[in-house]
């Protein structure tokens, strides 16, 4: 199982992502959500930086970038604190929130508790695609991974 | 509560006039009075007032006076109603409809106090007075989930952890912008432009269109029914709190878009994210055991909007008209 927040943990995002929610997730709410969904991930054409804020080990900010084209994700990788940082929307989130989401935390109400804020971005266009941005935050928490 | 119309007679009644005994009963009913008062009546009240909005030291002498105690509601008959009179349809279905409300009210008490920093002296003494009864309506639905749904808690999240399951997945919309833009104002309290879109989704949306329209939803089963007294009395007082806030709020953007006609771009910009995440549902609630549609419940979204709109005197762009047209629903024989 990749460590959080390395090349491996990113590829295994990237893979997920793609995918997109599984079965049990789609069950779970109507079709017309899920049409909508997948509508949205067929024209996307943003990236997101996802930071996390005091990433043990490193003790600043880390970010998951994922670039979206086409209904995949085209590049996911991660961006350390030295790293040139440019995407459509960085957000950033504390470590233990991380750790919460993968714990199984809503990621709805990681949104709405302000865990994950947005820092970079145009609000009102990013809340457009909040739907599949929530849905794509609970699929980056299931990502097995070791958290430190 | 004498008046038994069937939940959804206002929308095809349409506006009805209050007269001068009836505006009077609903601003002057002590708590116990407002047992009374029918929610079609209070909803009016909402927006008498629209065409010719109080100032805020108005609002704020109303809410002085206003104000009720949310511990002296006593939820027993309730109790007795939730358990042995509603079936498990009525149940499950108001519980959907109201845990929505639990969030919000928990959301938007918590989300004001920034929008305050940048607001006239005036205007601050009523968002005060909002954020005070913001928390009363959070332990209202606290106390109703805990005394009559059964809900068991240590405190105010537990309960709010223990309704969650019933919230539904596009609740982010408008409260995750609202948390979104609240931050926004945090980092930059006097851009107006920001407390615009802030305005345009907290008074004229969330309050204006979504609380009112559950609030009747819920209101007028309760009253149809002759159910859950304490409910019917606490969320109607909250209604007419909630006249104070609206007013306050269509006040606050009215003036914005007086001062600066371009601040009318905000409203729309803020109208145009939401309406595109509207038309879309990931859970179907059943509102029938309380005697609506889904689309009903939509068209008195759109109603509700639409008057607002009106009555503040501002306009949509045209292609703000058709992104309404394609997510209201036609009510049949409407």
């Amino acid at each position: 199982m990749a460590d959080f927040f390395t090349k491996e943990w990113a590829d295994a995002a990237r893979d997920a992502l793609t995918a997109g929610p599984d079965e049990q997730a789609r069950a779970a709410k109507l079709q017309e959500y899920w049409d909508f969904f997948d509508f949205l991930k067929s024209i996307y054409p943003a990236s997101w930086a996802l930071g996390c804020r005091d990433l043990p080990g490193l003790g600043s900010t880390a970010y998951l970038f994922v670039q979206w084209g086409g209904g995949a994700v085209t590049d996911c990788r991660i961006i350390g604190p030295d790293d040139p940082l440019q995407a459509t929307y960085v957000l950033g989130m504390d470590y233990r929130d991380w750790k919460a989401l993968h714990d199984g935390y809503d990621a709805q109400r990681t949104v709405m508790y302000r865990k994950i804020m947005l820092e970079q971005g145009d609000l009102l266009e990013f809340f457009k695609a909040i739907y599949f941005f929530v849905e794509s935050l609970a699929v980056i928490g299931a990502v097995p991974a070791v958290y430190p | 509560m004498t008046e038994r119309k069937s939940p959804t007679a206002v929308l095809r009644e349409g506006p009805r006039a209050l007269s001068d005994a009836q505006v009077r009963e609903i601003e002057d009913s002590s708590l116990e009075q407002v047992l009374n008062v029918d929610i079609d009546d209070v909803i009016e009240y909402v927006h008498k007032d629209l065409r010719s909005l109080p100032d805020f030291t108005t609002l704020y002498r109303k809410y002085l006076k206003q104000r009720w105690d949310v511990y002296d509601l006593d939820f027993s008959q309730d109790k007795i109603d939730w358990q042995e009179k509603m079936t498990e349809e009525e149940r499950q279905s108001f519980i959907a409809v109201a845990s929505g409300f639990h969030h919000g009210e928990r959301q938007v008490e918590i989300e004001l106090p920034v929008f305050m920093i940048g607001a006239s002296e005036e205007e601050k003494l009523h968002i005060a007075a909002q954020i005070e009864d913001e928390a009363r309506h959070t332990v209202f639905f606290d106390r109703f989930y805990r005394e009559v749904v059964g809900l068991k808690g240590d405190d105010i999240m537990d309960i709010l952890d223990a309704s969650f399951p019933w919230v539904s997945e596009t609740f982010v919309a408008p409260f995750g912008l609202l948390a979104y833009q609240a931050d926004e104002l945090r980092l930059h309290p006097y851009d107006e432009r920001a407390r615009v879109r802030y305005g345009t989704n907290y008074f004229l949306w969330i309050e204006g269109v979504l609380a009112l329209s559950v609030m009747k939803v819920t209101l007028s089963y309760a009253r149809w029914r002759g159910f859950l007294p304490a409910y019917y009395t606490g969320f109607t007082a909250t209604c007419r709190d909630e006249s104070r806030h609206v007013q306050g709020g269509m006040r606050y953007l009215q003036d914005a878009v007086r001062k600066d006609p371009t601040m009318i771009s905000e409203i729309h910009d803020t109208l145009r994210t939401i309406l595109s995440v509207s038309g879309v549902v990931s859970r179907r609630i059943y509102y029938e055991p309380l005697g609506w549609t889904d689309d009903e419940v939509r068209v008195l979204f759109f109603q509700q909007l639409r008057r607002k709109l009106n009555d503040v005197g501002i306009g949509l762009s045209p292609d703000l008209e058709e992104l309404l047209q394609k997510v209201q629903p036609v009510l049949a024989g409407g």
